[in-house]
């Protein structure tokens, strides 16, 4: 068995870095959210040895209807690599070779001031611990064919994460009620979906405080200047070449994405 | 422990255990000293955090000390949503609590204490006591883990304890209000506190204290205000 998950791992790698997608790992043996965990700490193991470093994590699966397509009645999590962290700023471009079949969506991001340590941890211990947050755009992917995933392919595939950009971090925001604050995803100049903190597990600070909870079964918490990209607060649009993508937050707050 | 804190300490943990009232205002011979060490062995940690109580000098003269009462915090008593059948005789209060981003030594001082704040939330403390009526000595309370019972935590972090008034309404009605002056200063406080426990570390919750009587809890909608700030819970 264990023989499978490291080759899954090799798999996973082997698309990441081909562009070119593997079959369902869920078709081909691997069941358990344990095990697929298991082949994520795998193919971390492969991209660090490759020099590739994590900066943080993201939560996936954070809203209920995506959780209900899933059947699970809780989020995943998988690591925000160095190599596809693309920036901070207004305006960013990426190129959509660097993907393999990309999606986007639009979140907050957390920036971790001290060190959080689970089990127990309350959302408020993750607002007192908290540096500053940013609205994010995540580009979802994965390296599963069509993205014809179960709960165990995601999983694995580091929770479909494909590379990140953020806008510039603000400490003023955390006094804000992160419920309702707001977003709205313009994709080639039309707004197209919307959403508000709420969606993502009810408050944003929540999503992060199950992240170290779940974090502490593996013996890990966040560390000081870690990242994390918290969940979904809209449904995720599809990104071809050429895309523009406008990320419009309560304020007016702005970040562009462009795939070139 | 002195045979009166021994029988103390059984009385409680039955009641607590059994669900069944005691009468209180008995004297168990017990101090205040004593009635800690009874709370330390009948709710050990590993902790959350605290709470205080009998924040206000007029409710310590009556209870004949100088200082607050503290009772301690444990993981599953912060609660998202309140079910009544797990309290004995739940009463609410309505409260602030600060969360810490740094440890807090004993010794510490107040500004250290500030600089030790993570954030004020508003609370609402669901008082449980196995003293029928909330009859008790200050040494039964205290053994009774301060009438801990569950708290609410508001969401939205505030940078500086609230200020003007706390009020509280059940199913539309208000129920309790105080002014959070009442509190003092919160730093103070957590000063105070990381002296009496041994020191508090980072992450843990500080419930501050009620500025107002606590009242009978019913089925229904609670909300507390506080300077403009909503905490919204249903209570089953």
């Amino acid at each position: 068995m264990n023989m499978d998950l490291e080759a899954f791992a090799q798999e996973l790698e082997n698309a990441w870095e081909g562009k070119r997608p593997v079959e369902p790992l869920s078709e081909r043996g691997l069941a358990g959210i344990e095990a697929a965990y298991r082949v994520q700490e795998a193919w971390s193991r492969l991209r660090q040895a490759k020099g590739d470093r994590v900066v943080g994590r993201k939560i996936g699966l954070t809203s209920k209807a995506v959780q209900q397509q899933l059947g699970v009645d809780q989020p995943d999590f998988g690591n925000l690599w160095a190599s596809r962290f693309l920036g901070m700023g207004e305006r960013l471009e990426v190129p959509h070779e660097l993907f393999l079949q990309p999606r986007v969506e639009g979140e907050l991001a957390f920036l971790m001031g001290r060190r959080l340590q689970g089990p127990h941890v309350t959302p408020q211990e993750v607002l007192a611990a908290t540096e500053a947050v940013a609205f994010a755009l995540e580009i979802v992917d994965s390296r599963i064919r069509d993205w014809r995933i179960r709960i165990e392919d995601t999983i694995a595939d580091n929770a479909s994460f494909g590379a990140f950009v953020v806008a510039p971090w603000e400490k003023g925001l955390l006094e804000e009620d992160l419920t309702t604050l707001a977003l709205v995803l313009h994709k080639n100049g039309e707004p197209l979906v919307q959403g508000v903190g709420a969606a993502c597990l009810g408050h944003p600070a929540r999503a992060v405080a199950w992240l170290v909870n779940a974090l502490a079964a593996f013996g890990v918490g966040l560390e000081p200047g870690d990242i994390v990209m918290s969940g979904a607060w809209a449904p995720v649009l599809p990104a071809g070449p050429g895309d523009l993508f406008t990320l419009v937050a309560t304020g007016g707050r702005t970040l562009s994405l462009r795939f070139v | 422990m002195s045979p009166g804190a021994l029988a103390l300490l059984e009385a409680v943990r039955e009641a607590r255990a059994t669900g069944r009232l005691l009468q209180g205002g008995r004297d168990w011979g017990v101090g205040l000293e004593e009635a800690y060490r009874i709370q330390e062995a009948l709710f050990p940690g590993p902790l959350k955090g605290y709470k205080l109580g009998l924040v206000s000098p007029a409710k310590q003269q009556q209870m004949g000390i100088a200082e607050p009462i503290l009772g301690r915090v444990h993981p599953e008593m912060l609660l998202e949503s309140v079910h009544l059948a797990r309290f004995l005789q739940p009463r609410a209060e309505p409260e602030v609590a600060v969360v810490l981003k740094a440890d807090l030594s004993p010794g510490a001082g107040v500004g250290q204490a500030h600089a030790a704040m993570g954030g004020f939330f508003l609370a609402v403390d669901i008082l449980d006591s196995v003293w029928e009526g909330y009859r008790f000595t200050l040494a039964e309370v205290v053994a009774d883990n301060t009438s801990g019972g569950g708290f609410l935590l508001g969401l939205r972090r505030l940078a500086h304890l609230p200020r003007g008034s706390l009020r509280l309404y059940l199913n539309g009605e208000k129920v309790a209000e105080g002014p959070l002056e009442a509190l003092g200063d919160p730093g103070a406080r957590l000063a105070w506190l990381a002296e009496r426990v041994g020191g508090l570390r980072a992450g843990q919750v500080v419930f501050l204290g009620s500025p107002a009587p606590a009242v009978p809890l019913r089925p229904g909608v609670l909300e507390l205000w506080g300077e403009g700030v909503l905490l919204l819970a249903r209570v089953t």
